[in-house]
């Protein structure tokens, strides 16, 4: 053992070896796992200061605590480096995620399923009857084909006038029809159930219309009230909250007279035109409303005490209102749809946009 | 109808408003005014102008240099017309920078054939006051100065005309007179009927009795006819007239005939001029008509008429029908001499009938389906004898004749009018506004209602003949609010006493519409009418409503199937070049109707699918749909519907009974949708046939799902216990035959996996490489729980061998 060198010396050599040399492999690695490797090759089982310890038991003893005190020492020096090195690299790992370039978003969403699209014609009918149950009116179905007498005679239409000329009507082979207003309901309501009674009546309703501005097929919503003292103030008044929950707030609603054979007085109703509306309220008026600030939306009335007494309704203790509305033109108002006829060909391009 | 605003001036001497503020009142009382159209605009800018001289234009031969004199400077200008007057003669002239708004054009310098020319000589036509253009507008010598302007000097060639939406109950705003007598009460003017009475019994010409005798043999569709004649007449063209007609858009006849149109505008009433010596035998008769005959109208067309006509005839046969049209064969001619004018009442459901039968509808026709006053015969008459003397010349014919029922005179017996009780407290029980009972009273009579008897709680009206369609108490209640204008009425909530839904469908067709949205349908809205042939082509019900008067054999039957409407949708599409259809429709089939029922067709709730193009976007790899998409969007929709406890089941529909219940259905991919054992529907790819039918390729799919069973709403569901222990999931694979399908082999593995199996879920098919030919792979999800503890693995491993084995035995399927 004499010519041996001294393993103390050795050890320290290695030592200090290691302690210039293990900084800079850290910095050499640039990932996370290479990182590790490195340390592994120094601190692992099998690692390189572990060699250098196991140099240990040839060392003299009474150098030994020395030495020992020394490579302890330097494996914090090196825990230490890792630590510091570990978080550098991971801090230059963030700053280049989150520098690099950005994910290509105008790429489609990826959606389990999408969500499909309501006709235009539903939405406004959905709309309208969730604005008069807030109101208290239940809803009352009735059917598309019916007994000419729901349709015309009970509600006072006289035979052979021209008022009938407003509504040419589809016969069927067994002298039905195919309704041509949601007013048969009224009818069906007030033959079947006794007042009070406040019903919305939404449905498909048939004229023999077929031209650029009519389809033979549309929709109607009708809402009637029936009650003691029920008075035309009344339905102005739930004009008036319609006009302001389905068409928005600071709509003036305004009632013209008209003539539909079921009501008595009659009226058409205007609202304040909802293209030229202002920020104030006012509106300057455009060419939708032929310059008049308002457009028509519905027919309204108190219902006539023929239509009561053909009922069987008292009409000097009962009076009601009626209102009606087609929901094509509300739906072509409201989302800008310039004809009819797009409503009924259900192209997917049409429907997607609602 | 078309009110002329100097006319209703004229009988309103009081109305000084614009025709804006006349308009507006009109229409804030019902009479809606729709135009305000100004008639010969041009003629506030244009002047008279004489002729001074003329000479032919240098170069161009067709054109004329004329001098005129427009009460200053002459000036030369260039004029194509060929009727230029000589020299004195007056014309008009539109000076430089005059508008033509008739022509839409503006007079600008300009050089015709290379001389200049600064303004033109106007026809009728160009200034918008007829449709003359045959040459420029000689206005007769003397009528006016050189200068003046044109509206000035002729007043009558310059109006405003309000252009009126009349509802079909007043009649009487289908005249002048009726207008006149709504805007002065709208006004609160006074108003007079023009005193048209005392203007010819005429002198030596003979008594109407010995001209003409008149026998109505149908007094019921004809109460009251009357007549009277003017003899020696002039039969001319009427330029007095000629304006005012034009300007309410009739067209300027002949004297005579203007007087009959006039008059008509004036009353609202019709009446017809027939030229007395071509009344054949000097007789008329009012009678029905004989099945068969014939008559041509005036409009040239033969018209055969039925027993329901009501005819104007002569000696020798039919010369009108009723109220609607005159015949050619004793119509007003140039050389007339002598006129017979017709007042007449005509039932107006009879004149509508026949009217429509025939496919005609005239100025005569409309008012008298409206109901003309039935008492102002004899007024109207007076006013066209009146009227024809002053412009044709002429004596009347002594007398008049009034032929009511078996009564003949020479006076009529006024009809009976209404009386109708008007209870104050009822204009505050409808209109929910206090008005004094006597401001309504007054109304009343502004509109011409005599007031019989009054006193502070109620009084007697007599309704006046001109308002047909003041019937009731409620008719005087809106007169009065319409001339007070609804403006009036305040906005008052009323305290809803709640109803319940009745029938239900509304509220499923909107759930039925959230669950088809939710899974990314759109939704179509398809007729409710079809085609039997549409129907055929997908073996659907044969349709039991079927229309009378269809627009086309398109739309000639209700549907028993809501894929027409929707194929139809998809073909639309494919036109479009659109491949991607998902769409949905609901509404109504049109079948049988219940027995013991009301008779009418059994109207059922259904929703509609129709799939069409591909699945998968830019991640995957696209697919065209196919048959489990309809499943998969069919069990989806009535699922949701149903509620989550809802046993919806799609069963795979046999050959057979593909071809009797779905014949529409490719039989490969038909299948049924069940709801706890009640079949609601079927799904799958469209039968190619069917297809073809309309037009369509392959790749169709269709679903139809009946909505009645869903009414009720979806069932509740009810809470189970959240399991506290891990589950064990295992897989397996088995290989089996094609023939054998995945539900049968799903159903094993859930039956032999026993009590602990929680769920077992397919996650993988897979057909080729290793797998052999006529075999696929079917890999199952199994997953294991108890509820009361964590399982071992040997539990889990013991079902699971079970699994193995069974499916084994049963199917012959190899572990993979
Ligand atoms: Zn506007």
């Amino acid at each position: 053992m004499g010519a041996e060198t001294d393993p103390t010396a050795t050890i320290d050599n290695e030592l200090s070896a290691l302690r210039e040399a293990f900084l800079p492999r850290f910095r050499a690695a640039t990932t996370e796992q290479t990182l590790r490797d490195e340390n592994a090759k120094i601190l692992g089982k099998k690692g390189e200061l572990t060699r250098i310890l196991a140099m240990l038991g040839k060392a003299p003893p009474e150098g030994r605590k020395a030495i020992g005190a020394k490579v302890n020492a330097l494996k914090q020096e090196v825990e230490a480096g890792f630590e510091t090195c570990l978080r550098d690299l991971r801090k230059a790992g963030r700053e280049a995620d989150l520098s690099a370039p950005p994910f290509d978003l105008t790429l489609p969403g990826r959606v389990p399923v999408a969500l499909g699209h309501k006709h235009p014609i539903s939405i406004v009918r959905e709309e309208v009857v969730a604005v008069f149950r807030q109101l208290g009116f239940a809803v009352h179905d009735g059917p598309d084909v019916e007994h000419e007498a729901n349709n015309f005679t009970k509600l006072g239409f006289p035979p052979d006038h021209p008022a009938t000329d407003m509504q040419d009507s589809f016969w069927t082979k067994s002298n039905h029809l195919l309704r041509t207003h949601t007013s048969n309901i009224q009818i069906r309501a007030m033959t079947t159930l006794k007042p009070p009674m406040a019903f919305i009546a939404p449905g498909t309703v048939y004229r023999r219309d077929d031209d650029a501005t009519h389809s033979p097929m549309f929709h109607q919503i009708e809402a009637f009230l029936i009650d003691r003292k029920v008075t035309l103030a009344h339905l102005k008044g739930v004009l008036a909250e319609f006009a302001e929950r389905l068409f928005g707030p600071n709509t003036p609603v305004r009632l013209r007279p008209s003539y539909f054979p079921f009501v008595e007085p009659g009226a058409e109703v205007d609202i304040g035109c909802v293209f030229c509306k202002q920020s104030d309220g006012t509106r300057a008026g455009c060419s939708l409303c032929k310059h008049t600030g308002y457009i028509e939306v519905l027919g309204c009335g108190m219902i006539h005490p023929v239509v009561l007494e053909n009922c069987n309704i008292d009409p000097d203790e009962w009076s009601g209102f009626a209102l009606g509305m087609g929901l094509e033109r509300i739906a072509m108002l409201r989302y800008g749809i310039p004809n009819i006829k797009l409503m009924f060909d259900n192209d997917p391009r049409f429907l997607a946009q609602f | 109808m078309k009110a002329s605003c100097n006319w209703l001036r004229e009988l309103v001497p009081q109305l000084d408003a614009s025709p804006k503020d006349i308009a507006a009142r009109f229409t804030a009382a019902g009479l809606e005014v729709e135009g305000i159209v100004e008639f010969g605009a041009a003629t506030d800018s244009c002047v008279v102008a004489s002729v001074v001289s003329m000479r032919p234009h240098p170069t161009k031969s067709g054109l004329r240099l004329v001098t005129v004199d427009r009460g200053g400077p002459q000036q030369e200008l260039v004029c194509g017309a060929p009727n230029v007057p000589d020299p004195g003669g007056l014309v008009v002239l539109a000076p430089l920078g005059t508008h033509l708004p008739a022509k839409n054009m503006t007079i600008g310098k300009r050089a015709i054939a290379g001389v200049e020319s600064e303004g033109m000589l106007c026809s009728e036509d160009e200034l918008g006051l007829g449709d003359d253009h045959d040459g420029i507008l000689v206005l007769p010598a003397g009528s006016a100065k050189p200068g003046d302007r044109l509206s000035k000097a002729f007043p009558w060639m310059r109006d405003t005309i309000l252009e009126i939406n009349l509802t079909p109950n007043r009649p009487d705003g289908l005249g002048h007179i009726g207008l006149g007598r709504e805007i002065a009460a709208l006004y609160g003017f006074s108003f007079a009927v023009p005193d048209v009475v005392g203007t010819g019994t005429g002198t030596g010409t003979g008594e109407i009795g010995q001209l003409v005798t008149i026998e109505v043999r149908d007094p019921e569709r004809c109460p009251h006819y009357g007549a009277a004649a003017v003899v020696d007449i002039t039969i001319a063209p009427s330029p007095t007239t000629r304006y005012r007609l034009q300007s309410l858009g009739v067209r300027s006849i002949s004297n005579v005939v203007d007087v009959t149109n006039l008059v008509m505008l004036a009353w609202g009433h019709p009446m017809h001029a027939f030229d007395l010596d071509r009344v054949r035998g000097n007789r008329i008769i009012v009678r029905r008509a004989n099945e068969g005959e014939k008559l041509t109208t005036l409009d040239g067309i033969e018209r055969t008429l039925v027993s329901d006509d009501l005819l104007i005839c002569d000696g020798e046969g039919p010369v009108a029908l009723a109220g609607i049209m005159g015949g050619a064969s004793s119509e007003i001619q140039p050389d007339t001499k002598r006129v017979l004018f017709e007042v007449a009442w005509f039932d107006p459901r009879s004149v509508r009938r026949t009217g429509r039968r025939h496919g005609m509808h005239t100025e005569s026709s409309h008012r008298f389906e409206r109901g003309v006053d039935p008492g102002d015969v004899a007024q109207v008459l007076e006013h066209a004898v009146a009227m024809t003397r002053s412009l044709a010349g002429g004596n009347a014919a002594k007398h008049r004749m009034h032929v009511q029922d078996t009564r003949i005179a020479g006076e009529p017996t006024p009809p009976a009018r209404r009386a109708i009780t008007l209870r104050a407290h009822r204009l505050a029980d409808l209109l929910g506004i206090d008005v004094p009972f006597t401001e309504a009273v007054a109304i009343l009579e502004r509109l011409g209602c005599a007031v019989v008897s009054k006193n502070d709680k109620s009084c007697d009206v007599l309704v006046p003949t001109h308002r047909p369609d003041l019937g009731r108490e409620v008719d005087l209640v809106e007169e009065v609010i319409r001339v007070l204008g609804m403006d009036a009425i305040p906005a008052e909530l009323p305290a809803v006493r709640a109803s319940r839904d009745v029938g239900g469908h509304e509220e499923l067709a909107r759930r039925a519409r959230e669950a088809a949205i939710s899974v990314g349908l759109s939704e179509a809205i398809t007729y409710g009418f079809t085609s039997a042939r549409a129907l055929e082509a997908l073996g659907a019900p044969k349709p039991t409503v079927l229309l009378k008067n269809p627009l086309g054999e398109h739309h000639a039957v209700m549907r028993t199937s809501l894929l027409p409407g929707l194929l139809d949708a998809v073909a639309n599409a494919r036109r479009q070049s659109e491949r991607e259809v998902r769409e949905f429709t609901i509404g109504p089939v049109f079948l049988q109707a219940k027995a013991g029922g009301d008779g009418l067709p059994n109207e059922q709730l259904r929703i509609g699918v129709v799939l069409a193009g591909e699945r998968g976007g830019w991640l995957e790899k696209p697919q065209a749909l196919d048959a489990w998409d309809a499943k998969g969007y069919a069990v989806a929709i009535a699922q949701r519907l149903g509620g989550t406890p809802a046993k919806v089941v799609a069963v795979p529909a046999t050959r057979e009974e593909a071809q009797v219940h779905a014949p529409h259905l490719h039989p490969r991919g038909a299948a049924f949708l069940e709801l706890g054992g009640r079949r609601i529907g079927s799904f799958g790819p469209l039968h190619p046939d069917a297809a073809e039918a309309f037009g369509l390729d392959v790749g169709v799919l269709v679903a139809e799902i009946d909505l009645e069973p869903f009414v009720t709403g979806p069932l509740l569901p009810q809470y189970a216990t959240i399991p506290r222990f891990p589950a064990a999931t295992r897989d397996v694979a088995l290989v089996v035959k094609d023939e054998i399908r995945a539900g049968e082999v799903e159903s094993a593995v859930r039956a032999a996996a026993g009590p602990l199996a929680e769920g077992v879920q397919l996650f993988d098919r897979f057909v080729g490489g290793p797998i052999p030919a006529g075999s696929s792979s079917l890999a199952f999800h199994v997953v294991y729980r108890a509820a009361d503890r964590t399982l071992t693995d040997a539990e889990v491993d013991a079902a699971h061998a079970n699994v193995v084995k069974a499916v084994g035995d049963r199917f012959g399927a190899t572990l993979r």
